[in-house]
């Protein structure tokens, strides 16, 4: 069935009010992709609707990353019994108001969403040890009290620097607040060395709130896992180079790593964690 | 999508002035300087979220207080005895691609604009932006001049150091306007309102440096001060050229002697008619700019 704006709506569900959880495909340590990928799995999500790419992308081709061909995805997924819808899609790369409206529409048409919640990761400059934070920014005070009760840093102040942009979830959320949808941007701070990779340690951060928020009942056994393997292999890294070992022993005793070091641990860290085995 | 007016003036046959960033920013500085000098008050918008990806969030503990997009406003200002509307726009609809508006944004973009235009009577338009060319920094930046119509060309050629595309050698009256400065000419004609793009020389090897070029808005302001018929004071804008000049020869003099010697030929290069033959034959010319082109395209492919 084709719906407005290009989109294609899959099947019909009954929601009274629903929340909508949104995840970008790009996303530092693969945050986004990753809590919405584990959520669809954990509550056996069914496919719901998709926009269509013409107007949001360039399709004069296909990007190829990680030795395989890549294509804009604009997706939504459902689970009735949690009232929970979840969007993970590419952020557009042209007509971003009229896409974003159009992730607001579906919602709002197909599900009734009441709220939206984005997750996102930001690059922190502290070390893989140090235990991950979840911080909030709310699109109105109601939202912002509603948050204050979870384990979750709400007073954070903000913004864009010279030469910067806002993030598309800052936009959505923008966009949703002139459309009376209470909803928040949550944020894992994610070590610098981990941005490019992966970090399941954030993963679980924003999973926990989400669990929590909806009662969703979620397993971490698999996703523990992930945390653990990743820990022993950068716990390898440490000990096979003393001078990754010492960078990281810096960022524990938040003392500043210099452009060097910084460039030379990310390429350590990645090198090794990418390492086929 | 829609065009925001704080207030609806009565105006009497006023001229809309509209200005985007483009290379140099010599069009949106003179049209800037004038609206300065004129005291020209903001008095509408066109709303930008359709347009623009924002360009900064404000959090303010915790929450989002404010998400700012590049501005489009119109301002209103008036002389003894001429009445002008300003249009400037921070950046270009560009739809995710090249610097410059292309496309249905940029379509949508130019006829918002001639909307107000119209709605307050404006019988004419005026663009402006850069005209890439062969000359020396040291040189005064001539003013290329692209009317809509073949009725004004006459008029266009009466004002002093502007030249038309069928002046310049090799161009048989030919050329492109890219952006809004070119695509609001064309949709004015379209409309029939009439429309005349003021473009000042910035030399070649000055055009990818990211900074602006005032002394070309300069000479793009005197053009418009013609046109229009009004007296501009120069101080503001002689300040900026003296800086920029200031600036433009630290870093002429930093580059490579070789590099030097050849832009110094650009002294001599005549391109537009009617000038004068400069002292150095036209296979000398080819070959200078040959040069000139070469190195900078090495040049490019090393940074």
């Amino acid at each position: 069935m084709s719906g407005e704006c290009g989109s294609k709506i899959y099947r019909q569900v009954a929601f009274q009010s629903s929340s909508l959880v949104v995840g970008w495909s790009r996303d530092a340590g693969k945050l986004g992709p990753k809590v919405t990928d584990y959520l669809n799995r954990q509550l056996d999500a069914q496919e719901l609707a998709e926009i269509e790419p013409s107007d949001f992308f360039p399709l004069g081709g296909v990007s190829v990353e990680d030795d395989v061909a890549q294509f804009p995805e604009s997706k939504f997924y459902c689970c009735q019994e949690r009232n929970l819808v979840i969007f993970k899609g590419d952020p557009p790369r042209a007509e971003w108001y009229k896409f974003l409206n159009s992730v607001l529409d579906i919602a709002e048409q197909c599900c009734h969403v009441a709220e939206l919640y984005t997750i996102g990761g930001m690059v922190s400059f502290s070390a893989h040890t140090a235990p991950r934070e979840l911080l909030a920014v709310a699109n109105s005070p109601e939202v912002k009290k509603i948050l204050s009760r979870y384990d979750i840093v709400t007073d954070m102040d903000y913004e864009t620097a010279p030469g910067q942009r806002p993030t598309i979830s800052s936009f959505l959320l923008w966009v949703a607040k002139r459309r009376n949808i209470a909803g928040a941007s949550l944020w894992v701070p994610i070590p610098f060395y981990l941005v490019a990779i992966e970090d399941p340690e954030a993963w679980r951060k924003s999973l926990e709130f989400l669990d929590t928020r909806f009662g969703l009942g979620i397993d971490f056994t698999e996703l523990d896992e992930d945390i653990s393997r990743q820990r022993e292999k950068i716990a390898r890294a440490r000990i096979h180079s003393p001078e990754v070992d010492d960078y990281i022993r810096k960022l524990e005793s938040n003392i500043s790593l210099t452009r060097e070091e910084s460039e030379k641990l990310v390429a350590e860290i990645e090198g090794f964690l990418t390492k086929r085995e | 999508m829609g065009i925001r007016l704080y207030q609806e003036p009565r105006l009497a046959n006023p001229v809309l002035v509209a200005g985007w960033p483009g290379i140099g920013n010599i069009g949106i500085i003179a049209v800037d300087t004038l609206r300065g000098v004129l005291r020209a008050e903001e008095f509408g918008e066109i709303e930008p979220w359709e347009f623009f990806y924002p360009k900064r969030v404000s959090i303010r503990n915790g929450e989002l207080v404010d998400l700012e997009f590049p501005s489009n406003k119109f301002y209103l200002g008036k002389t003894e005895n001429r009445e002008l509307i300003f249009f400037i726009g921070e950046e270009q609809p560009t739809e995710g691609r090249g610097p410059y508006a292309e496309g249905e944004k940029a379509y949508q973009m130019a006829n918002l604009v001639l909307d107000v235009a119209l709605k307050f009577g404006c019988h004419r338009v005026y663009t402006s932006g850069a005209a890439v060319a062969p000359i020396h920094h040291t040189m005064r930046p001539k003013v290329w001049a692209v009317p809509n119509s073949e009725d004004l060309i006459g008029e266009v050629r009466s004002y002093d150091n502007t030249i038309l595309m069928s002046d310049i050698e090799g161009r048989g009256g030919q050329g492109t306007i890219t952006g809004l400065n070119g695509l609001l000419l064309g949709v004015a004609k379209r409309r029939g309102v009439e429309a005349i793009c003021v473009m000042g020389e910035i030399p070649l090897y000055l055009q990818g440096f990211p900074f602006p070029y005032p002394k070309a808005s300069k000479s793009v302001l005197e053009v418009l001060a013609t046109s229009l018929g009004i007296t501009v004071d120069m101080e503001a804008i002689d300040n900026l050229v003296a800086r920029s000049e200031r600036e433009i020869e630290i870093l002429y003099h930093s580059l490579p002697s070789e590099v030097r010697e050849q832009l110094e030929k650009l002294r001599h290069v005549a391109y537009a008619k009617p000038t004068e033959p400069g002292p150095i034959t036209e296979e000398d010319k080819k070959k200078i700019l040959e040069d000139i082109d070469k190195f900078f395209r090495k040049e490019d492919k090393g940074s």
